[in-house]
């Protein structure tokens, strides 16, 4: 979003611009208009004030040979005609301009046609009554005609230059009135453009001191950006570089420095440099890389080792992709991490594995040494007694005899013991997989492997129905044949045993003695007898290894069944939990969890 | 002349048990012959002979010297002249895992050397007068091996 507001910005700020230029030009073409009306009006009133001038000279030309002419018929002094000579010539001359001034006014050029006659024509009485005059008439009848005349002609002159005059006044006022209306509006309109600038202005400062605000904000965050990736290079142990392609120029992190060794920007970052930080055996390997990097413009995931100036190897992982910007420009964003810690405790963990499996075959070969080479002596200890009972009984004493039972059953006590051992090693959770089982065929078969000592007991053992669930079969089976066996063990003399299975369900919050577990549902089976019982305190000792309550002279048995019991339902993630009274019974309660 | 009698072969290397083999068959009331080898080597030399009768029933132990009783097996089930020698392992383990490789490489039966010597009588008893017939053709992991 925010880039999307700056490009926003930037297509805003270019019609701003476009709009400023424009009116700019219709600024500067309404001042041009402003003056260029300006500066004809002040011609068109020099242009009246030449004309003005010019009808001037032109009258007082003709004043002055008036006054001359008078002059000389006063005094008959020559003298007073001089000026008459030179106002004729003054005259020619004021007419010719003023045909000039008045080129393009038609009427004008009438005028002074008209105007050009009546000043011949006075200048022509002047010329008569001068003669009239140089002749001594000066009382003549005639002569006063002329002079009236002239009187006259020269007032209809004077008319006719004030008709001029008036106008060459109208012209102005006219071409006044016409620049008065069209300047009028000029001050208005440059007045609003101006206005309109302003606003302009005030939009594009408001407009680019949003952008600075959002540029900043960015700045900051790209600073912190920096400042933690910084800080996450010298955590994670890792360095960031960058190739920029068409250049070949490389940047390197100051963090990558520090993983070679070296202070950071102390040498020139180059190929050439860098490689001579290289492993010798893997120079080969990282130049093809790199040759392959720049040919395909990308680096895939390579190993290689790298020695630092004091000596110590490390292993350097490194991965780049190439980024290429808006403008084409294409850089390759490299990351190169010491992953020498991660190598050397996968290494550790290499080596415990080893020393883990060969603990493993230890035990299993310690697991065969005792199923076949520790029976196969005992086996043929029980033979060979069965053999001399059979055959030579009759040459035995009655001690020999007893000492025969007795080494009967220390040798069938070990071989239970070697058994029961040799279950438990095997009750191992990796062995089987679990899968659905049927819980009532499996205490069915249990029931079955203790037919006799139940047939011989009259026992009664009564089962709830067990839904299925996931298991080891022969382990589960295992299980109630120890705890069924257990039951009817420590059975009360002279009492056929009663035994109940019954099952539910329990939350694992119910379950005793367990904080925490992954599994909220428990199947819960129940084994409860109405047998000799234990002592609550030992609820806990009966499950550890070779953990008897009973001397075995009185109750045969190794100590290892139970341990077995809690191990398989440790196997299925369960709890075992026992619960005694003397005198009363036992209670076995297992928790299995549903999945 | 071999509908007489059944002919019984053992390779074990242990010579308490070759001893209880052998007097085991001489107190049953069964018309067999009764041959015994000290290792897999010994027995393999005297089958390969061209001319040797070969036994009806083969005891293998398996925890032998030089030649184990699952290698012995293993050329016998490749060697169609040995194909109707019916094969009864004849071990102190009954592992899992030695009951599994057995089984799968052809071994007709099971046996677990029993502690007594009565029950040994009874076992190889039962094995000589097994249908072996019936019994191979129905042999599944369950009735390999050979329980009392």
């Amino acid at each position: 979003m925010p880039f999307k507001f700056i490009s926003n910005s930037e297509r805003f700020l270019k019609i701003i611009f476009g709009v400023s230029l424009f009116v700019v030009l219709v600024m500067g073409g309404v001042a041009y208009r402003y003056i260029k009306e300006l500066s004809n009006s002040i011609n068109d009133v020099q242009h009246n004030y030449q004309v003005h001038i010019e009808l001037e000279k032109m009258l007082s030309a003709l004043k002055d040979a008036e006054s001359g002419k008078r002059g000389f018929i006063i005094s008959q002094d020559s003298t007073f005609l001089l000026p008459l000579l030179s106002s004729n010539q003054q005259i020619e001359n004021s007419l010719e301009e003023l045909k000039k001034l008045t080129l393009k006014d038609p009427q004008q050029q009438e005028n002074i046609a008209e105007l050009k006659e009546k000043i011949d024509k006075s200048l022509a009485i002047f010329e008569k009554t001068l003669q009239l005059s140089i002749a001594n008439n000066p009382d003549s009848r005639e002569f006063i005609a002329g002079f009236r005349e002239g009187r006259q002609t020269m007032n209809s002159v004077r008319f006719k230059i004030n008709e001029m005059t008036a106008h060459e006044n109208d012209v102005l006022g006219l071409a006044k009135e016409k620049s008065v209306r069209r300047l009028s509006n000029a001050p208005m309109l440059l007045y609003y453009v101006l206005i309109l600038s302003l606003l302009i202005l005030l939009l594009t400062y408001l407009q680019i001191s949003k952008n600075l605000k959002v540029l900043k904000v960015k700045n900051e965050l790209l600073e912190t950006f920096k400042k933690s990736t910084t800080q996450s290079e010298v955590i994670s142990k890792h360095g960031n570089w960058i190739w920029h392609v068409e250049e070949d120029v490389y940047e390197y992190s100051d963090n990558l420095f520090r993983l070679l060794g070296e202070e950071p920007q102390s040498f020139e970052p180059n190929l050439e440099n860098y490689l001579s930080f290289v492993h010798p055996d893997d120079v080969e390997k990282l130049s093809e890389h790199v040759s392959q990097m720049i040919e395909h413009e990308d680096l895939p995931f390579i190993h290689y080792r790298i020695i630092q100036k004091n000596g110590s190897i490390k292993h350097f992982k490194a991965y780049a992709k190439i980024l290429v910007d808006a403008d084409g420009y294409k850089r390759l964003l490299g990351t190169t991490a010491d992953i020498t810690d991660e190598i050397e405790n996968y290494r550790l963990i290499e080596k415990r594995n080893l020393e883990l499996e060969r603990s493993n075959k230890e035990l299993s070969s310690f697991n065969y040494v005792a199923s076949h080479d520790l029976q196969e002596p005992l086996r043929k200890i029980q033979t060979f007694l069965s053999r001399l009972e059979d055959k030579e009984k009759d040459n035995l004493s009655n001690s020999g005899k007893l000492y025969i039972e007795r080494i009967k059953a220390s040798s069938s006590r070990m071989r239970s013991l070697i058994d029961d051992l040799l279950q438990f090693s095997r009750t191992n959770k990796s062995e089987e997989a679990l899968e659905d089982s049927n819980i009532n065929i499996l205490i069915e078969a249990a029931k079955t492997d203790l037919a006799e000592i139940i047939a011989d007991k009259k026992a009664r053992i009564i089962v709830d129905d067990i839904p299925s669930m996931r298991a080891i079969p022969f382990q589960i089976k295992q299980l109630f044949l120890n705890l069924l066996s257990n039951s009817l063990k420590y059975s009360r003399e002279n009492t056929s045993p009663f035994i109940t299975v019954s099952y539910s369900k329990t939350n694992a919050s119910d379950v005793p003695k367990v904080s925490h577990t992954k599994y909220n549902v428990f199947h819960t089976i129940t084994i409860m007898d109405k047998g000799i019982g234990f002592d609550q305190d030992y609820a806990e000792k009966i499950f550890v290894l070779f953990n008897r309550l009973h001397n075995k002279n009185e109750y045969s048995g190794t100590g290892i069944g139970l341990s077995i019991c809690k191990k398989i339902v440790e196997n299925h993630n369960g709890y075992i939990i026992a619960k005694g009274e003397v005198g009363v019974g036992a209670t076995f309660t297992i928790y299995l969890p549903i999945t | 002349m071999r509908e007489d009698y059944t002919y019984v072969v053992l390779a074990d290397d242990d010579e308490d048990d070759r001893l209880f083999f052998i007097e085991a068959f001489e107190e049953l009331k069964i018309q067999t012959k009764v041959e015994v080898y000290k290792d897999g080597i010994e027995l393999m030399c005297a089958l390969n002979q061209p001319e040797a009768v070969l036994p009806n029933i083969l005891f293998l132990d398996l925890n032998m010297p030089k030649k184990s009783g699952l290698e012995c097996l293993i050329e016998i089930k490749e060697n169609n002249r040995f194909k109707d020698i019916a094969i009864a392992i004849y071990s102190t383990s009954a592992s899992e895992e030695d009951i599994e490789n057995t089984f799968v490489q052809g071994a007709n039966i099971y046996i677990k050397k029993p502690s007594a010597f009565n029950d040994l009588k009874k076992i190889l008893s039962d094995v000589v007068t097994i249908n072996w017939q019936y019994h191979t053709n129905g042999l599944n992991k369950d009735n390999f091996l050979l329980r009392l």
